[in-house]
């Protein structure tokens, strides 16, 4: 029920909300969150728990009620306890076969001494039934349900940048924050909560001073998901995610209280007093009307005071401790509280329907109450801490971790640091450290006092022969489970978690942990500073898909020509980072048609092609050539001016790693092309080769500056003719330089495509415009822009290679039908000794043209297809496609070394099983002699 | 829109690398940063245009000194063709945009000191020169659209 109006509390009582839990209407308000909202409503069961399906209720209110987790439309696992209400929302609870109130699935209950630890490993290791328990499995397992067609929301990344990152605006974060900004660093103190102030839940003189500080930005609503090196912290807003780079962080992240150990401690009313104060003092919500406060802690009887001003009536306080402090009790005793020190909750007894409390047997007796509220302590939210490379220790004064040694730069303080009491103070010291540790003012070097008293006892678990004595709220875990686990060898913190799954659902193990590590130590005989702690990972706290999956960025690079293609029709592919037109689409022809068309102007008239996404390269310098020699596996010292020649570029291991085409435009300058895929990766690597050589030279990098395309085709000469003053009787594999269209170019004449071609290279700003020219040039002449599966398929009738396709991660020249390239003669080049090596063993496949028969007109192999030889893998398809000059597939194929014969026949095997009976074929396919490309009149 | 661009990117430029590159523009009577990854203007304000030390032997003149460098070139110094996108930044939001774009921490550069960063923003390589509330920025033309739509989506957004 709603507690009267109070100053500061979170809701907005004049702007109520209307919102839907299965299938039934309340009214909450603005400022509730769903959790607090459905509990003003007298809502005790939020959720079904993940194996039993017991029934659940709320219990720390603080972002970790992995029960409390629902289904908004296609938003699966919303938290319902920090969630803000929205007006119509209509939830459910998830995990529940027939709604919370009557699952159908709680019938598991009965069957739990069937599901012991582990028993899945026990019980489904059978192949042949693995198929109807993964169908069982599926179904009735998991949390929320996830909508497919739910839209991608680029959610925002951003970076930030503080001096001091505080985390966690509780007591301690603000008095550091506060310490810092003082000192003059630039502060930003991120919390979770809507409003910061930790327990004091925001009214307090503190915040009102952090809040004004101009030095001081307070991110509320957002947490601090991870720690990562150099002090860099993702911040997880509802909108977004802020990277945020600091030079000092404070994690002042407090604690999380404990649960309590005890038969059916999961029953709905039983809940942390943390959680119960959060209700009341924020959303003013009174979570019960008479309680047992289950204590071991002075924080019990500083909660008791809120509970009895909400009008809570306190039934008993059971007391872990043996002896209470007569400072702690006697508020109690005054009003006649009964205070039973030494005593614990043996069991809680359900209602009749089970879905509440209705009493709690002590050691005292059994007590009638609808509610109890647990504070026996608490476990370091040191997530963080340990990310950042804390070394934390186990402190038997305040049985809890501690730090032990900080990294440089990173500070603690608060409850994680095991400080309590003096919060406030403990805040104060870290925030003048991290400001001094940026530069700003000098290290107060405050002395905190140690803790009198544990707030944490070291042992709140109480056994029970019947078990329902819950550890992990996630997972179901009773103490049985963990015992099973450690009689089964599972003796190790990390071993254990594993096999037990403790600690691995959505909370993260945050209330099952410590429980869990101190079950593990008594089993064993050790303590829990020996048992230790898990692994703690970046992200702590789960992220929405919606932020790692947000916006990144992918650039794409485009030529100059792009719009020319884009309006020609062209449908493009990535290649790398650029976009090339695959083809160009004609009105009322399919893909391969449209293909084959370009292929055939190609042939038969005249194509243009942007090969723009070259890698394109400079060299000068009196030793450039010596460069060049030692980079390529051919020679280019003796390559005339004037002249190009093929180059092929290995690695120390002597696999091909690249191609192109070195141009010599001067005795000491030369212009070479790489692979598109390779120009960044092979001009990088040069300049490391040169920076190590010292050679008198210098590389520079023209792949962006510079445009380049490449007309080719019979009547390509005679488009050209008419734009340039280069006489182009120039000889096949020549370079010169001069004008075309006005513009200074490049011209090197080639033969990728098996017909007299020339590759124009301009200024990036010329290349549209020289484009333009060519296509009017050649409009007569019936020229077509082709794309990149038409230069595929011509530069497969001429048997040329393609890197990357052709070759893999360990092809070598030979294996490549490059021997012809390779001059081991010369006196270095890089990837000579491998080569060498290589030349004296026996050659593992060979790459061979292959055709299948003329008459083949049934499903032709694919790219990646397996040659197959006496049931053996004998080789792969690299290259194939149907020849419209030869009238029958063609190919290029890896094949075992004594295959590669000609004629030798062989058979490749289709997706689906068939095999197609090819034979090894002499390369080039079309115009043997290469007549047509040198053609030079 | 909260953040302005002005495309720059037909304003004469031209690059200029290699171990002599330094002396070879100070031959040439231009002003030469000392430091790497500095700028200086020239002929005044930046109207007159600006040099820019990439780094040890790397340079970019930008504006009517560019034409110098068609001069010829002497041993160790290798002209670099400068074809970039160049733009200037300016507007209300610009430094949330860079936040969104880009991990340099902008607001925290000294620019009395006339930084010439080289850094990426969108995931594109760039130079970047704060100059007063502007940023000037150089990119690989085959990048410039692509950056530049990006670049509009994210500050219409922000707007």
């Amino acid at each position: 029920m709603r507690l009267p109006p109070k100053q500061g509390e979170w809701i907005d009582r004049n702007h109520p909300l209307r919102f839907r839990f299965e299938g039934r209407d309340y009214d909450g308000c603005a400022g509730d969150t769903i959790a607090s909202a459905l509990a003003a409503n007298g809502v005790k069961v939020l959720g079904r728990s993940f194996k039993y399906h017991r029934p659940r209720g709320l219990m720390s209110v603080a972002n970790h009620d992995v029960n409390a987790v629902m289904q908004w439309g296609g938003m699966p696992n919303v938290r319902a306890d920090a969630t803000p209400l929205v007006a119509g929302m209509d939830l459910t609870a998830v995990n529940t076969f027939g709604g919370v109130d009557k699952d159908k699935a709680r019938i598991l209950g009965w069957f739990s001494r069937f599901l012991p630890v582990g028993f899945y490993y026990k019980a489904f290791h059978s192949k042949r039934l693995f198929p109807l328990w993964e169908k069982m499995f599926r179904m009735t397992t998991g949390l929320g349900k996830v909508d497919f067609a739910t839209p991608h929301l680029r959610t925002p990344k951003r970076y930030g940048f503080c001096d001091v990152l505080v985390i966690g605006a509780g007591t301690s974060g603000l008095s550091a924050a506060l310490a810092a900004a003082e000192q003059g660093a630039d502060v930003a103190i991120v919390d979770e909560n809507a409003k910061p102030g930790g327990s004091t839940h925001g009214a307090s003189e503190l915040v009102a001073r952090v809040v004004a500080h101009p030095r001081v930005r307070v991110i509320t609503d957002t947490y601090a998901a991870g720690y990562y090196t150099d002090h860099w912290v993702p911040l997880i807003e509802r909108g977004r995610m802020t990277k945020m780079r600091a030079r000092a962080v404070v994690v002042a992240s407090g604690g999380y209280e404990q649960p309590a150990v005890f038969r059916n401690n999961d029953l709905p009313g039983i809940m942390l007093a943390s959680g119960a104060q959060r209700l009341i003092r924020r959303w003013s919500v009174k979570p019960a009307q008479r309680i047992v406060l289950l204590a071991a802690n002075a924080d019990a009887y500083l909660a008791a005071e809120d509970f009895l001003a909400a009008g809570i009536e306190i039934a008993a306080v059971v007391d872990l401790r043996d002896v209470v402090p007569e400072a702690q009790k006697s508020a109690l005793a005054a009003r006649r509280i009964p205070v039973h020190a030494g005593d614990c909750i043996l069991e809680a007894i359900p209602t009749a329907d089970g879905n509440s409390v209705a009493s709690v047997r002590t050691k005292s007796g059994e007590i009638t109450c609808d509610g109890v509220f647990v504070s026996v302590g608490w476990a370091p939210a040191a997530p963080l801490l340990y990310q950042a490379g804390t070394k934390m220790r186990y402190d038997d004064s305040v049985h809890q971790f501690v730090p032990e040694k900080l990294p440089d730069g990173a500070f603690a303080c608060g409850r994680v640091n095991g400080i309590h009491t003096a919060r406030s103070l403990d805040g104060e010291r870290a925030g003048s450290a991290a400001a001094a540790h940026c530069g700003f003012g000098v290290d107060r070097a405050i002395f905190v006092p140690a803790e009198t008293e544990s707030p944490t006892h070291p042992w709140p678990i109480v056994a029970h022969p019947q078990g329902k004595n819950f550890l992990d709220f996630d997972e179901d875990l009773q103490v049985a489970d963990l015992e099973n686990a450690i009689q089964e060898g599972f003796d190790n913190i990390e071993l254990m978690k594993r096999y037990s799954t403790v600690g691995m659902g959505p909370s993260q193990g945050k209330h099952s942990n410590m429980n869990a590590l101190r079950v593990l130590a008594r089993c064993t005989g050790s303590t829990p500073g020996e048992v230790g702690t898990t692994t703690a990972r970046p992200f702590f706290h789960p992220v929405p898909m919606s932020h790692l999956a947000g916006r990144g960025f992918a650039p794409e690079r485009r030529t100059p020509m792009h719009a020319r293609h884009e309006a020609a029709g062209a449908v493009w592919m990535s290649a790398g980072v650029w976009q090339r037109p695959e083809y160009y689409a004609v009105s009322g022809q399919s893909r391969l048609d449209c293909i084959r068309g370009e292929a055939d102007a190609v042939r038969n008239g005249v194509g243009l092609i942007d090969v723009g996404t070259l890698g394109k390269l400079e060299i000068r310098g009196p030793q450039a050539a010596e460069f060049l020699e030692r980079v390529y596996i051919s020679k280019y010292a003796g390559l005339k001016v004037g002249m190009t020649r093929y180059a092929v570029m290995c690695d120390e291991s002597g696999v091909v790693i690249d191609d192109g085409v070195v141009a010599r435009l001067a005795e000491d300058h030369f212009y070479f092309t790489t692979t598109t895929s390779g120009a960044a990766l092979i001009y990088r690597e040069l300049s490391r080769w040169n920076t190590i050589w010292k050679l008198d030279c210098g590389i520079v990098n023209l792949t962006g500056a510079m445009a380049a395309m490449n007309l080719a085709g019979p009547k390509a000469k005679a488009v050209l003719a008419g734009l340039t003053d280069v006489d182009l009787s120039l000889p096949y594999l020549a370079v010169r330089e001069g004008m075309v269209c006005g513009v200074s170019a490049r011209l090197m004449r080639v033969g990728f495509v098996g017909e007299w071609g020339v590759e124009i290279h301009v200024p990036f700003e010329h290349g549209a415009a020289v484009w333009d020219a060519l296509m009017a040039a050649g409009k007569s002449a019936g020229i077509r822009p082709f794309g990149v599966e038409a230069q595929r398929l011509l530069r497969l009738e001429k048997g040329h290679i393609i890197i990357g396709q052709d070759t893999d991660g360990l092809t070598t020249p030979g294996e490549a039908a490059l021997d012809w390239a390779v001059k081991l003669d010369k006196p270095f080049f890089v990837g000579q000794r491998s080569l060498q090596a290589i030349a004296r063993k026996p050659r593992r496949q060979q790459l061979v043209g292959f055709m299948l028969p003329a008459e083949h007109t049934a499903e032709a192999p694919k790219e990646c297809h397996l040659v197959i030889e006496d049931g053996e893998i004998a080789g792969r398809v690299t290259s194939i496609a149907w020849s419209p000059s030869l009238s029958r597939y063609i190919g290029l194929a890896y094949v075992r070394s004594d295959m590669a014969t000609a004629d030798r026949k062989f058979h490749i095997r289709l997706t689906g099983g068939t095999l197609v009976a090819a034979r090894v074929a002499k390369t080039p396919f079309y115009d043997p002699e290469n007549l047509r490309q040198k053609e030079s009149a | 829109m909260s953040v302005q661009f002005q495309d720059l990117s037909t304003t004469p430029r031209a690059g200029v690398k290699g171990p002599g590159a330094a002396e070879w523009l100070k031959q040439l009577g231009l002003p030469v940063p000392d430091v790497p990854n500095t700028w200086l203007p020239l002929g005044g304000a930046l109207g007159g245009g600006l040099i820019a030390r990439l780094g040890n032997t790397e340079f970019l003149v930008e504006g009517p000194e560019s034409v110098k460098l068609a001069a010829p070139i002497s041993h160790g110094v290798y002209p670099v063709l400068r074809q970039d996108t160049a733009l200037v930044l300016k507007g209300a939001r610009l430094n949330d945009l860079l936040l969104e774009t880009c991990s340099v921490n902008f607001l925290a550069i000294n620019r009395t000191t006339r930084p010439a960063l080289l850094t990426s923003i969108v995931g594109v390589g760039v130079t970047a020169i704060p100059d007063g509330d502007e940023l000037r920025l150089w990119c690989d033309s085959t990048y410039g659209e692509w950056f530049l739509d990006t670049l509009r989506t994210i500050a219409a957004e922000l707007a």
